[in-house]
């Protein structure tokens, strides 16, 4: 494997009253971006935040294709995108620790930031089903066409990995130019990854390797 | 980062400390300790956000150099607030070096500010003014703004320069009300009082008046020659003889400028000078040696003559006059403040000497001074140093409004 350096496509924000961008998901049209106290809907091609739903959002954000789910303090909250409404809530599997969060196969994917975990939870109950191990901070988690992706943060340098999700092995890896962090992650199923930049307040899109 | 450290971290700078302890308080990982020193830091117990923050630093530890950074300059804005000085004096430079390495600008320009704030309570002016003028002001956090511009104000008055102490303060005012934090407001209407209160007594020609700083200033650039009481020097247009380390030579030229244009009789300057009750041979050889000092010490600025009954002193230049500059107010333990007036650090043990006391006096003379928050000390047992505290004060609210972790 031979890493990579990180190709910036575009760069959105930072928006008026956004102090850090922490989640990131894809809905198919728009991408949703947590920023403390509310989750917003960004349409990546005007560059436009166009909704909002006001909901306490510290970490992870991810759709299931009907719902929001978004991490805040130690919970997961379900969310109805077009209402706001929270339809459920479930432990986080981190206690607090937790960062990103992914959506596949039915299940929820949590990463553990200092931990250096993602766990597999049911989005029912938040059991926690299974756990891989990473080797270093994990920030944001995404699934792509059934390969296991994340971003990390360490000793101030930060990359998005594609690890085995048996073993935890290091299968690619694009490595962020140096003072630009990851946290949100997800991508829209094709050749971008939606990358949250914490507290620079920004949102850019990386270009995925084919 | 992880939720619940967002969710701490927007507490804080939300000013709800509690809120933050709420949801890191049992946690021990380095993010949450540094959060949580922070929070008691916030709530005023120094102690233990001192204990907490270091425990962070080391367990981020060189693997994480920056979050190790931002926790070490915390821990040096407790140090500054609690006037321990030489501990923050150590750890800001290189702290500052590796957030600026990293990119992490608004917490390099706040560390450059707590250490240029540093350099000013110790009396190292030239320094602290060329760190003030490295720091990058677009970058520097909006709370650590007017704290910055009373810096410069401290400084320009320091030097007596009033026109870019008033800007300086006018800039810290309006910064101050940017935020709109009550305590900071207060904090600069403080110091723009000091600033418009008298600066010093000018005593000439039997005479004596207050002077704001800017009339200080204006004496000071005229070709009156002027004994300076508040820093123990003698000033005549662009030359400056430092007296503060020749006490007796002062006193001798303190006595001679309050009575000019008249003479000195020799019976009171050696009681001025040596504090003598009555004058005998050894007492008026004595005289002679030190009049013949001052004499060498003041050529570019004055003549020394002998008059019948004892000494004039007559300034250079046609139509020179002579002017005594003392503080404002006689107060208890003046001539202290006049040496710490200076400026510089001075040891208990060189102002002991200086003023011909004992230790033990002086020692107690100081804590007077630091208990009606005149004189401040730093550093400890032989390395304590004593300066006065004739600059604004510095706001202590708004503790480390910068180090909050970020992901």
């Amino acid at each position: 494997m031979k890493p990579r350096t990180a190709e910036i496509l575009r760069e959105f924000g930072p928006f008026p009253e956004v102090d850090a961008v922490h989640g990131v998901g894809f809905d198919g049209r728009r991408v949703w971006f947590a920023s403390g106290d509310r989750v917003n809907a960004l349409d990546p091609d005007s560059g436009e935040i166009v909704d909002a739903v006001e909901v306490p959002a510290h970490a992870g954000t991810t759709f299931d294709g009907a719902h929001l789910f978004q991490i805040a303090e130690a919970v997961i909250r379900k969310i109805d995108p077009r209402t706001g409404k929270v339809l459920a809530t479930i432990p986080a599997p981190g206690g607090g620790g937790d960062s990103g969060l992914a959506w596949a196969e039915g299940s929820l994917w949590v990463g553990q930031y200092r931990e250096r975990k993602i766990h597999q939870v049911d989005p029912d109950t938040g059991a926690i089903l299974r756990t891989i191990d990473s080797d270093r901070f994990v920030t944001g988690v995404t699934w792509i066409d059934g390969e296991l992706w994340h971003a990390t943060s360490q000793a101030d340098a930060s990359d998005i990995r594609r690890i085995d999700h048996r073993s935890g092995a290091v299968l690619d890896r694009i490595d962020m130019p140096a003072g630009i962090g990851v946290s949100g992650l997800d991508s829209d199923g094709g050749g971008r990854f939606f990358c949250g930049g914490g507290t620079s307040g920004k949102l850019r899109v990386v270009r995925r390797p084919a | 980062m992880d939720s619940l450290v967002t969710a701490a971290a927007r507490s804080l700078a939300l000013g709800d400390p509690l809120g933050a302890l709420n949801r890191v308080a049992l946690r021990e990982d380095p993010a949450a300790l540094a959060l949580r020193g922070i929070a008691m830091a916030q709530l005023g117990d120094l102690p233990r956000a001192r204990e907490l923050l270091r425990r962070a630093a080391r367990a981020f530890g060189a693997r994480e150099p920056v979050a190790r950074a931002r926790c070490l300059v915390a821990q040096a804005e407790i140090a500054l607030v609690s006037r321990d000085l030489a501990e923050p004096m150590r750890a800001l430079g290189t702290a500052r070096a590796v957030l600026e390495a990293h990119g992490d600008r608004a917490n390099a320009a706040h560390a450059g500010y707590l250490e240029a704030r540093c350099l000013l309570l110790i009396g190292r002016l030239d320094e602290a003014g060329r760190v003030l003028d490295s720091i990058d002001a677009d970058a520097l956090p909006p709370v650590s703004r007017p704290g910055a511009w009373l810096v410069a104000a401290g400084i320009a008055m320091r030097r007596i320069e009033a026109e870019p102490a008033r800007a300086a303060l006018d800039r810290a005012a309006r910064a101050a009300r940017r935020i709109a934090v009550p305590a900071l407001v207060a904090e600069v209407e403080r110091a723009a009082q000091a600033f418009e209160a008298p600066a010093a007594r000018l005593h000439a020609r039997g005479e004596g008046r207050l002077l704001l700083l800017g009339d200080v200033e204006a004496v000071l650039a005229s070709d009156m020659l002027v004994v300076d009481a508040c820093r123990n020097l003698v000033h005549a247009g662009d030359k400056v003889v430092p007296l503060s380390s020749r006490p007796v030579l002062f006193a001798l030229a303190r006595a001679l400028a309050l009575a000019w244009p008249g003479d000195v009789s020799r019976e009171e300057l050696l009681i001025q000078a040596f504090r003598a009750r009555q004058a005998d041979e050894s007492h008026r050889g004595r005289l002679r040696v030190e009049i013949g000092r001052l004499r060498a010490e003041l050529g570019p600025l004055a003549e020394l003559h002998a008059t019948e009954g004892g000494f004039l002193l007559q300034p250079r230049g046609d139509g020179a006059s002579v002017g005594l500059l003392l503080p404002p107010h006689e107060e208890e333990h003046a001539a202290l403040l006049a040496l710490l007036a200076d400026g510089e650090a001075w040891s208990s043990s060189a102002l002991a000497l200086a003023l011909g006391v004992s230790a033990r006096t002086v020692q107690r003379a100081l804590e007077a001074l630091a208990a009606a928050g005149k004189a401040d000390c730093f550093g400890r047992g032989r390395a304590c140093r004593w300066t006065a505290r004739q600059v604004p004060g510095f706001p202590t609210s708004l503790l480390l409004p910068a180090a909050l972790p970020v992901g």
